[in-house]
């Protein structure tokens, strides 16, 4: 490429940032003071801790139960994996809102494995339990889609090769495998947590209380207007950008090692 | 001992071969690309499944049922390294060892005849991903043996390297089969290459099926079919 064309292409791509930045110069908007008093930074940073922690929890959730999950899909005859592809795209479709209500029917104290939770005393609406449930089914069909996409990266030859070589299948798994496609898995989750963090729809039908950081963004618009969200909106995008970009930079450096 | 029947069904042809080595013994399969050969190699390897037939080593039923890959006590080296690109050379060729059977004395000697007569000592803690395709050959070589296998499956492992690199690693092969005493069925479309392998018996195959099974001499002698007579003909 020509310095000449490559100039062109990077003024391409900075215009295309501008654009998909340009709404965050809304944060320069005349608005007022912003506030960030004890009545507004109490909750919101209440928040933040409630998103961090909960999403961390459900993070786990999603690696625990969707790794094995999508090392089973990656070696599925194809006619099976759609089927298994179809059923995860369901949740990632479904409208958040209509998501959360389908939740809070099925696991609220009317469906049957609520009522049965509800019965053990777990209760699944508006608890951190609720929060985390949420989000599990939010971003587990990403981070499965993508772990599925990563495993298939990896040449089948190398994982019969270190079988032949006398591994059983779980030690394959783990030496080779997992080793193998951990960028792809990180960037899933990534995603998964990019989603996960910033559900509200869903979040806000059942777990509004304990407020994570998009639903108290909701709170403090309706109780305080526009200078009481930018300053939640700067932490937001302080606390929840470093994890997936810090992905993005590790995936940079080992594809430059 | 092997014992094998591979029957499987290709697209455009069906294989069907019956073999027989003995324990220590070196068998070349010849033919024609498209012929069956590394199909035989890769049913009796486990990496594919036959359709039919069976598939005996040493009294040890590999097929049927499929025994799992990693009971098989066989190694398996084709013209693709396969070296695990996240390991160095030296991870790579004590990949399947167990700690146990590393911390021997015998098998601490095995590796260093391994890697000073492949020539690995200056390239042991180098990333895998980062050495040449000759060296590659030599490192996924030296990692099959590393294991001791009862019997040793080679499809073009030698494609596309230099002459003088080819007749070193099929005499450091040939002298290794002698030590340790492994069987060794070799896949090839080039004579003199099979012939240095493996030069008491072979196999000829075309469109799936024996043609020929011999001596080299014998190939030589009365091809048996103008195919034949042909592959074994000087350019």
């Amino acid at each position: 490429m020509s310095i000449q064309s490559k100039w062109i292409a990077r003024s391409g791509a900075a215009l295309f940032a501008l654009a998909l930045l340009y709404p965050f110069t809304a944060l320069l908007a005349r608005i007022g003071p912003w506030q960030w008093g004890a009545d507004v930074r109490g909750p919101a940073l209440s928040s933040v801790r409630v998103s961090l922690v909960l999403t961390g929890c459900a993070m786990l959730v999603i690696v625990a139960v969707g790794t094995p999950v999508a090392a089973y899909i990656a070696r599925c005859s194809t006619r099976e994996r759609l089927w298994w592809q179809a059923i995860l795209l369901v949740p990632i479709l479904l409208p958040p809102l209509a998501l959360g209500i389908l939740l809070t029917l099925a696991f609220g104290p009317y469906g049957s494995v609520g009522a049965a939770l509800e019965h053990l005393g777990i209760r699944m609406t508006n608890t951190p339990a609720a929060f985390i449930m949420t989000q599990v089914y939010v971003g587990m069909g990403y981070y499965v889609l993508g772990a599925v996409a990563a495993f298939d990266a990896v040449p089948v030859i190398l994982q019969k090769q270190a079988a032949l070589l006398g591994l059983p299948p779980v030690k394959v798994f783990l030496r080779i495998t997992l080793p193998l496609s951990r960028l792809g898995l990180a960037v899933a989750l990534s995603i998964a947590w990019v989603r996960a963090i910033g559900e509200f729809g869903a979040v806000v039908v059942t777990a509004y209380y304990p407020s994570g950081m998009p639903v108290q963004l909701w709170v403090n618009l309706q109780s305080f207007g526009l200078p009481a969200v930018m300053p939640l909106l700067v932490v937001f995008l302080t606390v929840a950008l470093p994890l997936p970009w810090l992905v993005h930079v590790l995936a940079q450096r080992k594809r430059h090692a | 001992m092997l014992k094998a029947h591979i029957i499987k069904k290709r697209r455009e042809l069906q294989v069907n071969v019956s073999l027989e080595l003995e324990a220590g013994a070196a068998l070349g399969l010849f033919g024609a690309s498209g012929a069956g050969k590394s199909t035989v190699l890769a049913c009796i390897a486990g990496i594919e499944e036959p359709d039919d037939g069976y598939v005996q080593l040493n009294g040890l039923q590999l097929f049927p049922p499929s025994l799992l890959l990693h009971r098989r006590p066989l190694g398996y080296l084709t013209q693709e390294p396969g070296l695990f690109p996240h390991l160095s050379v030296g991870e790579n060729i004590t990949f399947g060892i167990s700690k146990e059977l590393a911390s021997t004395a015998g098998q601490q000697q095995w590796i260093a005849t391994l890697r000073d007569r492949l020539q690995l000592a200056p390239l042991w803690n180098a990333p895998a991903s980062l050495i040449s395709g000759g060296q590659a050959r030599r490192v996924s070589l030296a990692r099959m043996l590393a294991r001791r296998p009862a019997l040793v499956l080679l499809d073009e492992p030698f494609a596309g390297l230099d002459r003088q690199l080819v007749r070193e690693l099929i005499d450091d092969l040939v002298l290794w089969a002698q030590t340790i005493g492994f069987s060794m069925i070799a896949v090839d479309h080039q004579a003199e290459v099979l012939k240095r392998l493996c030069p008491q018996k072979a196999i000829v195959l075309e469109q799936g099926t024996i043609v020929q099974r011999g001596s080299w001499s014998e190939l030589y002698k009365a091809p048996a079919t103008p195919l034949l007579e042909s592959l074994l003909a000087p350019l």
